[in-house]
This record gives C-alpha cells, structure tokens and sequence, in this order.
C-alpha cells in the first residue's frame, strides 16, 4: 500500500508548485495509472515515492513505513523502478543486469542464478539471451529485461515512469497484457505513469486524473471516471469516445443477451418470416441440432423446409467475456447488425446496438 | 664499395648495436618504467581531480584550466626550472612527465563520464546504488573506452617526451639522442641518434597496440551490436 499526504513540491527557483498538495491512496495489489498532459506532474509524483525527488512537504508512506525513516538507498532496494528508456547496464550482461538488486543486496551466487532464471521464464525471455548484452536485444526484449530487474528482489511495490512508451504500439499492447498477466499473479502494488489515457483505462484499476501544476482532478476507477466525470477537464481529457471507451471495460456477460431470430434447419419459409418479422430483421439465424451453423437471407430460405443453400457462418465469435467494445465492433462490420455471442459452438444469444446503448446510459 | 652504401656505411654502424645490445634494452625498459610510473600517476590525479570537477561542477574550469597552464609550458623550460628544486631526479623527470599527462586524463575522464546515458543513471539510482557504488560499477566501467583513449593519447605523448628527460640524467632511449648528439661527427654518434628515435617510436606504437587489447579485453560490450 502506498499512502501520499498532502504531497507538494515547489523546484528550487520556481514559484507554481509541480505537485500540489496530492494525497491518495494505492491499494495493495492494485495498479494506480497517474495520466494527464505534461508539465501535471505525475513523474514528480511518482520520483517523489522513491525520493529520486525530494517533496517540498507531505509525507510518503509504503506499507505504513515513512519513506523518510528509511536511508534513501534502502529504500529504493526495497521499490521496483522500470523507466521508459529502461536503462539497462550496457556493460552487462542481462543475467548480471536482472542479478542487479539481488547483488546489491549481498545473495549468495547461486541464489541470484536461480531467481535470475525464474523472472527470465515469468517475462517470457529465452534463457540463451542471459548471457548477451543489452545492446544485442531488440526493444521489446529490452522492456521485459527492464521488468525482470525490477521484480528482481521480489519488491511488493512497483513504480513504472512510461514504461510502453518507447516501444510500437503492437509491441505495447502485447506488453501491456503481458503486464496484465504478470499482476495476476505477482499483486503488487503498482503506481505507473502515462501520458496515454487508454493505456491507463486499460491497466489503471484505479486511475488518477493530474491537470497541469500537479492538481488531482480525480481518483477513481476507470468504468467510474468514464461513467461520471468529476468536472470539465476531466471529460475533455478523456475525450469524445467516452462512450466506447466505457465499451471496453464492460464484459458482454453484464448485459441481457436477446434470443435473436433463431430458426431450427427445418423450418419453412413462412416460419422463419414470422420469426425475422418479429426482430425486425431481414435474417434469420440457422440451428442444427444444438449448434446454431449461421445465417441466411429470408429470401433464401427454401419453402420446403429442406435443400436450402449452406447458411453463412457470423463473422466474429464473441464469448461472454469479450467486452461490449468487441460486440460493437462485430455489429457495425456485419450485415445482421447484431453481434452473435457464443459459448463454443452452443449461441448464447446476440447483442445489439440498442442494449449497449441502454448500458451506456446507465 | 659503392656510393650509397659507402654513406650508409660511414652513418650506421651495426658494430655498435651489436655490441651495445645489453644497454639498448636497459634503456628501454628504463623508458618504460618512467612512462609507466607517469601514467599511473597522472591518471591517479587526474581521476582524484575529476571527481571533484563532476562532484563540484564549479571547479572543471579552473581545474582544466590549471592543467592546460602546465601543457602549455615547454618541457625544456619546466625541467630547467625544476632541476634546482629537485635536482637531476628520477622525482624531476616525473613532476614533468605527470603534468604533461593532466589536461588529456581529465578531459577524458569527465567526458566519459558525462556521456553514461542518464537514464542509466536514474535507473541505477532508482534501484538502491550509492553514490559512490554507482561511480565505481556504472559511471566508471561505461566512461572506459573514453578514458582509455585518454591514456592511449597520453601514454605515445609521453614515450616522446621521456626523451627529452635525457637531458636531466634520465631519459630511457632519450639517452642514445643526447649521447649521440656530442659524438654527432662520428658513425657512433649518428648509430646512436637513430636507435634512441627509431626505438622510442616502436615503442610508442607497441604501447598503443596493447593499449587498444586492453581496452578490447575490459570493454567486451562496447562491440556488441543487435543481431538484424
């Protein structure tokens, strides 16, 4: 748990604090994202926590314990760092540069080797780049090897400045899951900074909004940021597509699915017509059996019932845990303008337009 | 006899050489002590007067400007005033030879240092080094191939103006030169200049060379490139 009160700092020879009197919360095991325009002061914040920055005034605290009573170094031994330009020990080898903390903190060898190869298979990073040097990896293995020493000693508290923002943005969005991933597992506490407010809706469990001269606009989670900005800065920040931002954080199982218009492989013309006149649609879904095998034009149902053409399969297969985002976009890029929702091959039901427009209107 | 080699004759004798080659080698590693002794000096200095310019930022100016005040007085002048100080000494060679070597090392000391990536730094620091843990395994092992190109350059500037020490008693190969030159008239005199210079020359390039090994051997990282 990281605890900030009343934090404020003032850079010598100049008058507007960076910081301005912050105090929030960070839960154990849970991600805070620090996000806002630059000069709002989320890396002075974020510095402050690991005194690469001194505060002016207020005071830290880490699992209940004043960063201050501890001497600086200590402190930091203690505090996972990974930084957006990684800096990693170009005279090392990943093995010596994972082994950073460990060996400041006097492990015995082999202990070291051990954790060492331990974080290298968590970070998913081959076991024969260990013994390479940092400037023979390509950037994305760089930013794993960053991670690596930062989890390292095993701290409970890790602080990332940018840490995706070097990187392009497929490399990103697979890291960022992989960090996902890694939380899953590890729970530490995790204060990160971007500039980027996707990535903070996407990783923050709670996000903190700075405007400029470090003022908390607000500190909540993202669903509630989206749902109810505190004030106009805030919406503005999180800009026009607050709505299909809300999308992606809400699973397609928090909604009621309809039925749709589902039609056994036997029914006739004049059935399915009565089913598609009922949703209003000019389809209508083909079941065979329990499996439902996709769709067909009312025009091209057979009247007999029987030899009709192969129904076209749905596009996307959506699960109950896809988001509404996803459902959107199976509704906007398919002919039915529903998204059909599975659970394998069993149809669960289709979302539409009009219920995740009631969601968001919530 | 022809001409040329009736010359060469006259201006080279081999007799010499082979006769002297006991002292030929003496005075060669006489040379290479005194610049061995002004080289790890000088950088000793020079790295005790760089970390108070990187620490005291205020004090590069002056400091550099001090060593460049001694580089620039010429070495004949700088022994002639120190001989009645110290005498004909091992000490007054070195005084020489160590001021020559300041301005160079600390260029480069603190221009290696100044070029370690800052966000080596920060990381470093981020993760609990000390102050001065982070010079030792970080900022200095990152500044090397800065640094040995300091040592390279003052280590051949050094090899020439060892000879010029000959003049106060020391001097290395400096002592065939200063030797010859009195017998200038004669095939001993002139044997003698051109196995001092062309001596202290091989010298000068050996030492380069394995300066450039050394350099290769402690910095194995500084040559690795991403695999494409």
């Amino acid at each position: 748990m990281i605890e900030l009160e009343n934090l404020t700092k003032t850079f010598i020879g100049t008058q507007a604090p960076a910081v301005d009197n912050l105090s929030l919360t960070i839960e154990r095991g849970e991600i805070a994202v620090f996000v806002g325009p630059s000069g709002c002061g989320k890396t002075t914040t974020l510095k402050m926590i690991n005194r690469l920055i001194e505060p002016t005034s207020g005071s830290i605290r880490i699992d209940g314990r004043l960063a201050h009573a501890v001497p600086v170094h200590e402190l930091r031994r203690g505090i996972g760092y990974v930084i957006q330009q990684i800096g990693l020990f170009p005279h090392r080898t990943i093995r010596q540069n994972i082994g950073t903390v460990p060996s400041l903190l006097d492990w015995d060898r082999g202990r070291i080797d051990e954790r060492v190869e331990e974080l290298a298979e968590l970070v998913a990073l081959d076991g024969d780049m260990l013994d390479r040097y940092p400037a023979e990896l390509s950037g994305g293995q760089r930013q794993r090897v960053g991670v690596a020493r930062a989890l390292a000693a095993d701290p409970p508290v890790l602080l990332m400045d940018e840490p995706f923002g070097a990187v392009d943005p497929i490399v990103r969005a697979h890291l960022q899951d992989e960090l996902l991933d890694l939380q899953q597992r590890l729970h530490k506490t995790i204060a990160l900074v971007t500039h980027d407010i996707d990535e903070a809706i996407k990783l923050g469990d709670r996000v903190a909004i700075l405007s400029e001269g470090g003022h908390l606009e607000q500190y909540d989670t993202p669903g509630e940021i989206l749902r109810d900005p505190a004030n106009a800065f805030v919406a503005d920040f999180l800009g026009t597509d607050r709505g299909i931002k809300r999308l992606s954080l809400i699973p397609i199982s928090a909604i009621d699915l309809v039925a749709g218009p589902v039609v056994p492989r036997s029914a006739t013309h004049a059935e399915a017509v009565a089913v598609a006149l009922e949703y209003g649609t000019d389809w209508v879904a083909i079941q065979d059996g329990d499996n439902v095998s996709g769709w067909l034009r009312i025009a091209d149902v057979p009247t007999d019932g029987n030899a009709g053409p192969d129904p076209e399969p749905f596009r996307t297969s959506l699960t109950k845990d896809s988001t509404l985002k996803e459902a959107l976009d199976a509704i906007v890029s398919s002919h039915t303008s529903v998204a059909a929702v599975f659970d394998g091959p069993v149809l669960l039901g289709m979302v539409t337009a009009e219920a995740l427009s009631r969601e968001i209107q919530r | 006899m022809t001409g040329p080699a009736l010359i060469a004759a006259g201006f080279f004798s081999w007799e010499w050489v082979v006769n002297h080659l006991d002292d030929i080698w003496d005075r060669t590693i006489e040379h290479l002590i005194l610049t061995g002794i002004a080289i790890v000096v000088g950088a000793v200095i020079s790295l005790v007067l760089s970390v108070v310019a990187l620490r005291y930022r205020r004090t590069y100016t002056p400091i550099t400007w001090f060593a460049g005040l001694l580089y620039t007085i010429p070495s004949l002048a700088l022994f002639a005033f120190l001989v009645p100080v110290t005498g004909l000494s091992i000490l007054t060679a070195e005084i020489g030879l160590v001021s020559y070597t300041l301005l160079i090392l600390i260029r480069n000391i603190v221009a290696g240092i100044d070029g370690v990536p800052p966000a080596t730094v920060e990381s470093a620091r981020g993760m609990g080094y000390t102050t001065r843990g982070l010079f030792i395994a970080v900022e200095l092992p990152l500044a090397l191939p800065v640094i040995m190109a300091g040592i390279r350059i003052a280590a051949v500037t050094t090899i020439g103006l060892v000879t010029v020490t000959a003049l106060i008693g020391q001097g290395g190969l400096g002592f065939f030169i200063a030797t010859g030159l009195t017998l200038i008239h004669s095939p001993v005199g002139t044997t003698q200049i051109v196995v001092g210079t062309v001596l202290s020359v091989v010298l000068a390039v050996a030492v380069d060379m394995s300066l450039v090994g050394v350099e290769r051997l402690t910095t194995p990282w500084s040559r690795k490139r991403a695999a494409t």
